[in-house]
């Protein structure tokens, strides 16, 4: 991503109605401060009648209010600016969220990506509504000022000389530590949100282990830090902001002393132009000052532009697709050659995957726990990046084919399918790109063993599900997504532990449907239950993270030991 | 408005530092009148030619007041934002309290990611509440009125003009505005809400919606969720823009009649000439106080909001009925009874459970099958007080479990749920939940018991566990209950991602450890439950059937035919 600078120069023709804007607002606080003391001189001093004042005082009324609309009109640009600044970032957060591969998405607390896109990109809105017109006006403004200042009484505009650049000085070096102060600060922000959403989630396991005061202790904990950090931050602006108060206080004096000596002892200036000086002297170092506090905020604001830049920089190992088109007419022949994969810095991965999976092949990935079927099912899948060897697709690297392609002929039914805030029925429709028809899901949830389930309800397939909605178990999950891939009818079926939590019955209505979806597709099957495989025309034995033995099930059990041992148990008792 | 009183309630607790905010604030406010009008006064007095005593004096008020000024300005707003803050830090505190005897009901009813984006938006939204709603209009009130009070020694007639204005600005405007503000409606809370929500669930739907090919869509919705929110973040900061603006011009109005009245006064003679810069600059001075008062009804209003949303999430009553509870004490296995329970979920027709009645006598195993959706687990949850009976009663060792603490029926139960939260952070942190002074030994041995040998303590645990199998995920959850050490057991198909041999292993390892505790084991498998003190056969919310395993087997019911049934599937084609 460019750097805010780089954004803000995106904003051309903004940034110059900007510098108009200002020019204009300088004039108006000149004249202003002119009038103001025109009209006290002539009464005070000159003691004109106050008729003679009249049409200046109509001018001051006009004058005030240009400048309020010049004021009024340089924010709102601002906001205009910050505001697609914010939907340009937020975008590309987004997409590279949702161009992760499967591996990325899990790594970190969700609640900490949620909080960089919510309040790291708000954060960055204040450098757009008034870092930049701030700095604009204060580079335009005091100029102005300084030069009219110049032409009436020279003196004053060399004490202004003198003193001013100390205040820049002074915020840049102030500035320059508000920065990490404030990365640190939305450190602790996202650190905050996501221990908190990670134990509101976990708030009924805590319950059950009575530590639900400790969580609330850390809570507390974290809670302090967050407020420590941004006192921290608040406490630099504020001395900051001191400092310059007494720089600025100390050069006023200065100058009313100047004055008043000219007035009194030498008397070679007129109270016109001293009153002038004391009422111009104020609005430049306003302006300036004006600028530290935009300074600061702008400062803040480019750490959370950071935070932002090194989400967009992680690097990713993305899963490549092609352009090549999957023929539609029958499932793929699929072969993995020496195929591969490794978690990171973790010890666990794949190894040498050899494996040839003709169309319309049931096939059965079967090992212990942890032996790596669910990542061989990602593997195929395309949810990860191949480490090392090919996956072949009709011969052809999968990743030479679009991806569209692959997951419209492909369903995955995960251990724990999601379910997205919607009614049943969207939910079940979420399997197709097609529009389906309210006949085309009632019958994927009947083949799916569910449909009773659904029209016993209430509000039938119309009952709203997911995080808000009617909470379904693990098998009513399972059965969903079932049901999703029948609407789908997809030519590749991937089954994660298919079988998880389902009662018996169903799992009989569920085994004959899978045979009629069989019919159509391979099916590669993730299995921990052998009924599920005995019919697979292929078993993947597999064993810390490869392939054991391949071959049916009568054949494992007569040649593999720790094969026929599972299937025992299986059969026999599994307690005691 | 109630919510509202919860937060100055909270608020209150900082009362000291809320008297030095008021205090401070009023002092840099007068003195900043004073610092004004003096130096009005000084150069009007410079240009009669006095003595120059009477310079030097005026000029050290200027400088002392000055000084004065800037410190109390940093003291009002160092003090009134570490209250601010350390009222945010309680208030989260205290929201988590409110929220965490509501759980795990309340998911029912909202979001997680809505929960984030209430309690870290929300009372972030709260800090304005001290900042620009509650400590300001007071410190402007005594700033005026003693300002009021000097002036009028000068002249009565430019005192009035400042009592309207102050009226004028700090009052009727902003009452106004907020009129306005109530129009408009601004629902930027809601929207900031709403793409927090989207969010999450897209991060937590990742591989679902990948595959579904859904990533294009949510992602365009997001966007247009993101669209909506920073242009309701647009209005409400230019509709405040706006306000501002208009009081600023409505405070130069002020200033400008008060030139004008006083010029007047002077060209009659009503008023001595020399105070004239001097009421001016008065006049310049305490009104620039008064442009943040616009923003008084956005900031109240956005407070309301923000207040009233958590109010919303804590407000719904605690379900417990006020009976005075007890703390017990169980050394030995209690047994539990159930008497014709009936229950049915919020909003929903169907009950869950009907009629229900069953003895688990102390130290017995008991076995709880049946199709997904029998009530099986309602049953446990029910037992757990996690929700509370319609009809019927729970006992524990003949005690009804309303007159017992949830805590102390947690404290004596080992539960293993169907899904069980970890938390991120290390396996050792997630084991050490199970109880306090756990030493790596035993944790490790732990492991060991359910085969999770491989894993070292501190091996880091993502987010709900994301980085582990579901099979993974039981044994720990597993090791967990088993640390815990209770007398009462409640597995909830504790085994259903694992495999044959882990889960006959596991099997073992708990009969061994619970062999004089009370264990329910809920399961739809059947396998192995033939040494089960009693067997409960559930269907459709009903006992149906309930006896040792010979004794179901030989009453040829609906176990049986279960049993037939998973018989058939397991040995079908096995050709052993």
């Amino acid at each position: 991503m460019a750097t805010l600078k780089d954004l803000a120069s995106k904003q051309k023709s903004k940034i110059f109605s900007l510098v108009i804007i200002a020019v204009l607002s300088g004039l108006s606080i000149i004249l202003q401060a002119y009038l103001f003391v025109v009209i006290v001189d002539l009464i005070f001093l000159k003691q004109e009648p106050f008729s003679e004042v009249l049409s200046l005082l109509i001018g001051l009324l006009g004058v005030m209010f240009a400048r309020t609309l010049f004021q009024y009109t340089s924010g709102r640009i601002g906001i205009k600016m910050a505001s697609k600044v914010k939907n340009d970032v937020r975008k590309a957060l987004l997409h590279k969220f949702s161009n992760n591969p499967i591996l990325a998405s899990t790594k970190g607390q969700s609640g900490q990506k949620v909080s960089v896109m919510m309040d790291a990109v708000d954060e960055i809105d204040s450098y757009f509504s008034s870092y930049i017109p701030q700095v604009i006006q204060a580079s335009i403004i005091p100029l102005m000022i300084l030069i009219y200042i110049f032409t009436q009484h020279w003196m004053t505009a060399v004490i202004i000389v003198i003193t001013a650049p100390f205040i820049p000085i002074f915020m840049m070096i102030i500035g320059f530590q508000t920065k990490d102060k404030a990365e640190q600060q939305l450190d602790k922000m996202a650190a905050f949100s996501g221990k908190f959403l990670d134990t509101l989630q976990g708030l009924t396991t805590l319950k059950l282990y009575g530590r639900s005061n400790e969580k609330k202790k850390e809570i507390e904990k974290s809670s302090l830090d967050f407020r420590d950090a941004t006192m921290e931050v608040l406490k630099i602006a504020f001395s900051n902001s001191l400092a310059l108060e007494f720089i600025s206080m100390l050069s006023i004096g200065l100058i009313a002393l100047e004055v008043a000596i000219r007035l009194i002892i030498f008397q070679d200036i007129s109270f016109f132009i001293g009153f002038l000086m004391l009422v111009l002297a104020p609005e430049f170092y306003t302006k300036l000052k004006d600028l530290g506090s935009a300074f600061h905020t702008g400062r803040s604001s480019m750490g959370a532009a950071k935070k932002i830049q090194h989400e967009l920089a992680e690097e990713q190992q993305a899963v490549t697709w092609g352009n090549e088109r999957l023929p539609t007419d029958q499932p793929p022949k699929i072969s993995l050659k020496n195929a591969g994969f490794y978690y990171g810095e973790a010890t666990f991965s794949l190894k040498q995957i050899d494996v040839e999976i003709n169309p319309y092949e049931q096939v059965a990935i079967v090992g212990r726990t942890g032996s790596g079927k669910t990542t061989l099912l990602h593997l195929i899948a395309g949810l990860l990046p191949l480490a090392e060897g090919e996956i072949e697709v009709n011969g052809r690297p999968l990743s030479s084919y679009r991806e569209n392609d692959w997951y419209d002929r492909l369903s995955y039914i995960s251990q724990d399918p999601y379910l997205f805030s919607g009614t049943i029925a969207e939910n079940i429709a979420i399997g197709t790109q097609m529009n389906a028809t309210r006949q085309e899901i009632e019958d994927a949830a009947r083949q799916a063993g569910i449909s009773d389930l659904f029209e016993s309800l209430e509000n039938g397939y119309d009952t709203p599900i997911g995080e808000a909605g009617r909470g379904l178990s693990g098998g009513e999950k399972q059965r969903t997504a079932i049901a999703r891939a029948f609407l789908k009818k997809p030519s590749i079926i991937l089954f994660d532990e298919p079988t998880t939590g389902l009662d018996l019955e169903t799992e009989r209505i569920l085994q004959a449907s899978i045979k009629k979806l069989a019919k159509h597709s391979t099916i590669i099957t993730v299995a921990h239950r052998l009924h599920t495989i005995q019919h697979a025309d292929k078993i993947l034995f597999m064993e810390n993270g490869q392939v054991l033995a391949v071959g049916t099930h009568e054949e494992l059990l007569q040649t593999v030991t720790s094969y026929r041992q599972m299937v025992e148990e299986q059969q026999g008792g599994a307690l005691h | 408005m109630r919510d509202i009183s919860v937060i100055i309630k909270v608020l209150l607790m900082e009362k000291k530092d809320i008297y030095l905010s008021v205090l401070f604030g009023v002092i840099a406010g007068l003195t900043a009148v004073g610092l004004f009008s003096s130096s009005g006064y000084l150069i009007s007095k410079a240009a009669l030619a006095p003595p120059i005593y009477t310079l030097m004096i005026l000029v050290s008020i200027v400088k002392l007041l000055g000084i004065i000024s800037a410190l109390s300005r940093y003291g009002e707003r160092f003090f009134s934002h570490r209250a601010t803050f350390t009222m945010l830090s309680n208030l989260r505190v205290s929201f988590y309290e409110k929220l965490e005897p509501l759980a795990p009901r309340l998911f029912h009813r909202f979001r997680s990611g809505d929960l984030l984006a209430r309690i870290v938006g929300d009372v972030e939204t709260l800090q304005n509440f001290f900042l620009r709603v509650f400590y300001p209009p007071i410190v402007l009130a005594l700033v005026f009125f003693c300002t009021i009070l000097f002036t009028s020694v000068f002249s009565v007639p430019v005192a009035l003009i400042l009592l309207i204005g102050f009226f004028l600005t700090t009052i009727v405007v902003p009452v106004l505005f907020a009129i306005g503000q109530r129009k408009v409606k601004s629902s930027v809370r809601k929207q900031r809400g709403d793409l927090s929500t989207k969010l999450t669930e897209f991060l937590y739907g990742f591989r679902d919606l990948k595959i579904y090919q859904q990533l294009q869509v949510k992602e365009n919705v997001i966007d247009q969720s993101s669209l909506a929110y920073s242009r309701e973040q647009e209005r409400n900061g230019i509709h405040q823009l706006f306000s501002e603006s208009m009081n600023t011009f409505l405070s130069l109005v002020v200033s400008w009649v008060v030139l004008g009245v006083a010029a007047y006064l002077v060209t009659t003679g009503q008023l001595n000439g020399i105070f004239l810069a001097l009421l001016v600059m008065i006049s310049l001075t305490v009104f620039e106080n008064t442009s943040p008062m616009a923003a008084f009804a956005s900031h109240f209003e956005d407070s309301r909001q923000a207040a009233e949303r958590l109010g919303a999430v804590v407000s719904e009553k605690s379900f417990d009925k006020k009976i005075q509870k007890i703390e017990q004490n169980y050394d030995k296995a209690p047994s539990i009874t159930m008497e014709n329970v009936t229950f049915g979920f919020p909003g929903e027709s169907r009950a869950a459970l009907k009629d229900f009645s069953a003895v688990f006598p102390s130290g017995s195993k008991t076995a709880i099958v049946g199709p997904s959706g029998s009530g099986k687990s309602t049953a446990m949850q029910l037992f757990l007080n996690i929700y509370s009976p319609d009809a019927g009663s729970i006992n524990i060792n003949g005690q009804p479990i309303e007159q017992i603490t949830n805590e102390s029926i947690w404290k004596h139960t080992n539960v293993v749920l169907q899904e069980n939260h970890f938390f991120y952070g290390t396996i050792k942190d997630n084991l050490l939940l199970a109880k306090d002074n756990l030493t790596d030994q035993e944790m490790e041995l732990a492991l060991e018991n359910v085969k999770l040998g491989h894993f070292s303590l501190d091996d880091e645990v993502l987010e709900k566990g994301e980085n582990l199998s579901g099979g993974e995920k039981q044994r720990l959850a597993i090791a967990r209950a088993m640390l815990k050490n209770a007398p009462i057991w409640i597995l909830d198909e504790p085994t259903s991602s694992m495999d044959a041999l882990t889960e006959s292993h596991i099997y073992q390892r708990i009969f061994q450890q619970a062999k004089d505790d009370t264990l329910i084991l809920i399961s739809h498998k059947l396998t192995g439950l033939e040494k089960m003190d009693q067997i409960m056969v559930m269907e459709n919310g009903k006992l149906i059937e309930k006896g040792t395993f010979d004794e179901l087997m030989k009453e040829q019911g609906y176990f049986y035919k279960m049993k037939q049934i998973e018989k058939s599937v397991f040995l079908a084609g096995n050709g052993s």
